[in-house]
């Protein structure tokens, strides 16, 4: 409240109170002006009405004693009038303003001041002639001596038949005006009066202005004020960000109005930030995702790569490695040749034979690694080559005591590829299987049609119940050389060679295992349905 | 005396080889590059040659059509590193008899080539 008036160009309330201020302080001015004046002009004419009763009564008085010329008597009334208080004089002057008789006695004999409103009420300038005014006036009001205003009022004494036919005929008959009777009043109580009466009436009107003023300064403090100062903190606090906040406005004028829109605009502010917000942190979520996926592919095609060199090299050494090979293994079965066979420099060299034949087979699974790109391709169908390779290992010894469940879906799984390496895979997954069942069990194959992003593929699942891959296994499942099979049984390189073969076709493997239950793998590759 | 011919960049591979027929009674000779083999072919007639497929000057496949070419009674044999299905079949239709794979037992040599002897002008059944 106290720094709306500092700066009143600032504030609508201050404004307000400052316009109607004015406006009540100069209306009510005037108002108070009028009453003051219209009041004294109705005790003016109230005192004049009293006055010139006065002066009839005092006129009519003194008739009988001027009609039988009786000087004293006359003198003794108008002392008589005059003794009330705020009757200051009553005197009695002739035509030619000489007092004939005074209540106050002192002045009988002198002559009226031609100036004064005796003359002049009828005479223009009663100095130089005679002339009569257009208007009679009988009264003026003046301050005396000591300051007190004064009402002074007159009445002819007119020459009446009964004066001049009065026994004594003092007064010729053209004569008009014989002389005038004239009363000094006092306005001091009047004017006494008149000023408790403007003193009041001032206070009342201070008393008025101030009570309006403070209470139209509440009102509006409350109406305009308060609210407008609510509001625009509320805008603040929203500008600054803070979208918690409502303005707690609870009428139903335009303020409250004004008040519900900015508090309805902050919410749908809330509400377009928080969906931003969620769209935000949706967005976020995507790219983290697609970053991840982008890492995944980049460590995958890295383990590609890797795979790709390891298996270059691979062929480099299993090549020149070969050619030594040739030579132990000539010579061994040469020396053998020298020995009999019974020998312990044959069984050594037996040794020796069975040792480098280990290493021809670990050059020759290193060997087919290095070859995981397709040579011969051509359209594949995935349930042929899974049938030809089922009945191929089925004649195999190693599989003798395995049942296979074979539940393929009667679809054309049209695949571009090498049909060899869809076989290598496949024979891999059924060792794989009868090595994790000590070659016995079942092996259940089968195909499905499946969709992903849209696009379909075949799934091809191998579940066994053997053994199971242990958790800390799965992540090293397709590292090349890593096996869990018994030294110089498995190479490692089975399942790296599957999945990048797979992995160049756009497929993938996927693997779901239960210690000592069983293991499913599922090889999803990409059909190409146009070529079917 | 059956000739026989052995064309291999690697030394330890023609010893080998000249040590196991040696032992079985075969006149071997030695080639250490696919235009010293045809050098020898010329100056000499052989009923058996054994051709290394990867060499670095001239290739097996290169020296195999030569020999096809200029003696086509000759047999060829093929010793491989790693033999796949493409190779073994585009030699075989180039004329060679048969292929041994590295490395070899004196055996598995032994046997192949006596194959080559014994049925001298037809292939043996795949």
């Amino acid at each position: 409240m106290k720094n709306i008036f500092r700066h009143p160009e600032k504030f609508i309330a201050a404004k307000l109170i400052i316009a109607i201020g004015v406006l009540m302080v100069a209306l009510t001015f005037i108002f108070w002006y009028a009453i003051l004046t219209k009041q004294e002009k109705d005790i003016m004419s109230i005192a004049l009405r009293y006055g010139g009763s006065f002066v009839h009564f005092t006129r009519e008085s003194i008739f009988n004693s001027l009609m039988n010329v009786q000087p004293d008597e006359t003198q003794r009334v108008l002392q008589t009038l005059g003794t009330p208080e705020g009757v200051q004089s009553v005197r009695i002057y002739d035509h030619e303003g000489k007092v004939l008789y005074n209540s106050q006695k002192n002045s009988i004999g002198e002559f009226v001041d031609k100036g004064s409103v005796a003359c002049k009420g009828c005479h223009v300038s009663p100095e130089k002639s005679p002339a009569l005014s257009q208007s009679v006036r009988k009264w003026s009001v003046y301050r005396n001596m000591q300051g007190v205003r004064t009402l002074q009022v007159i009445d002819a004494i007119t020459n009446e038949p009964s004066c001049s036919t009065a026994a004594c005929h003092a007064h010729p008959s053209n004569i008009k005006m014989l002389g005038f009777v004239e009363a000094q009043l006092s306005l001091a109580f009047l004017d006494e009066a008149l000023l408790k009466q403007r003193l009041a009436l001032s206070a009342y009107v201070v008393m008025f202005v101030l009570a309006t003023s403070l209470s139209l300064g509440i009102i509006i403090y409350k109406i305009v004020s308060k609210p407008v100062s609510e509001l625009v903190q509320g805008m603040e606090k929203v500008a600054s960000g803070n979208l918690e906040h409502s303005v707690a406005i609870k009428s139903v004028d335009e303020m409250g109005v004004l008040a519900q829109t900015f508090n309805a605009m902050i919410r749908d502010l809330k509400m377009a930030r928080d969906q931003r917000e969620r769209w935000t942190q949706t967005l976020e979520a995507e790219i983290a995702k697609k970053t991840e996926e982008i890492q995944r592919t980049h460590v995958n095609l890295m383990q590609t790569e890797k795979l790709a060199s390891l298996g270059r090299m691979a062929a480099g050494v299993a090549h020149e490695i070969n050619n030594p090979l040739t030579g132990v293994v000539t010579f061994a079965h040469l020396l053998k040749k020298r020995f009999p066979s019974e020998s312990e420099e044959s069984q050594d060299l037996n040794i020796i034979i069975e040792q480098a034949d280990r290493c021809s087979k670990i050059i020759k699974n290193l060997l087919t690694f290095a070859r995981a790109t397709p040579t011969e391709k051509g359209k594949v169908s995935i349930n042929d080559v899974l049938n030809r390779t089922i009945f191929m290992v089925q004649n195999q010894e190693k599989f003798h005591h395995i049942k296979f469940n074979i539940n393929l879906e009667e679809y054309p799984f049209v695949i571009v590829g090498d049909s060899s390496q869809f076989q290598q895979i496949f024979l891999n997954m059924f060792i794989n299987a009868a090595d994790a069942m000590n070659e016995r069990g079942r092996i259940s194959v089968a195909t499905r049609k499946t969709t992903e992003n849209g696009k379909p593929y075949v799934e091809i699942e191998f579940t066994d119940e053997g053994c199971g891959i242990r958790e800390e296994d799965m992540p090293k499942l397709f590292e090349p050389f890593f096996t869990t099979k018994p030294v110089g049984k498995g190479t490692g390189l089975g399942l790296s060679v599957s999945h990048g073969i797979v992995k160049h076709l756009g497929g993938y493997i996927k693997v779901k295992s239960t210690v000592g239950k069983g293991t499913s793998f599922f090889v999803r590759l990409p059909l190409n349905e146009e070529g079917k | 005396m059956k000739r026989i011919l052995v064309i291999d960049d690697e030394p330890i591979v023609r010893t080998s080889c000249m040590r196991a027929l040696q032992y079985e009674g075969y006149e071997v000779m030695l080639a250490g590059s696919g235009n010293e083999g045809l050098d020898m072919l010329n100056k000499g007639s052989f009923e058996l040659v054994l051709l290394d497929l990867k060499m670095p000057d001239m290739d097996g496949m290169e020296v195999l059509m030569k020999i096809k070419e200029q003696w086509p009674g000759t047999k060829v044999v093929m010793i491989t590193g790693y033999s796949t299905v493409e190779t073994a079949v585009q030699a075989l239709r180039l004329g060679a008899y048969n292929f041994v794979e590295k490395p070899f037992t004196p055996d598995t040599l032994l046997s192949a080539v006596r194959e080559v002897m014994e049925n001298s002008g037809s292939r043996p059944k795949e």
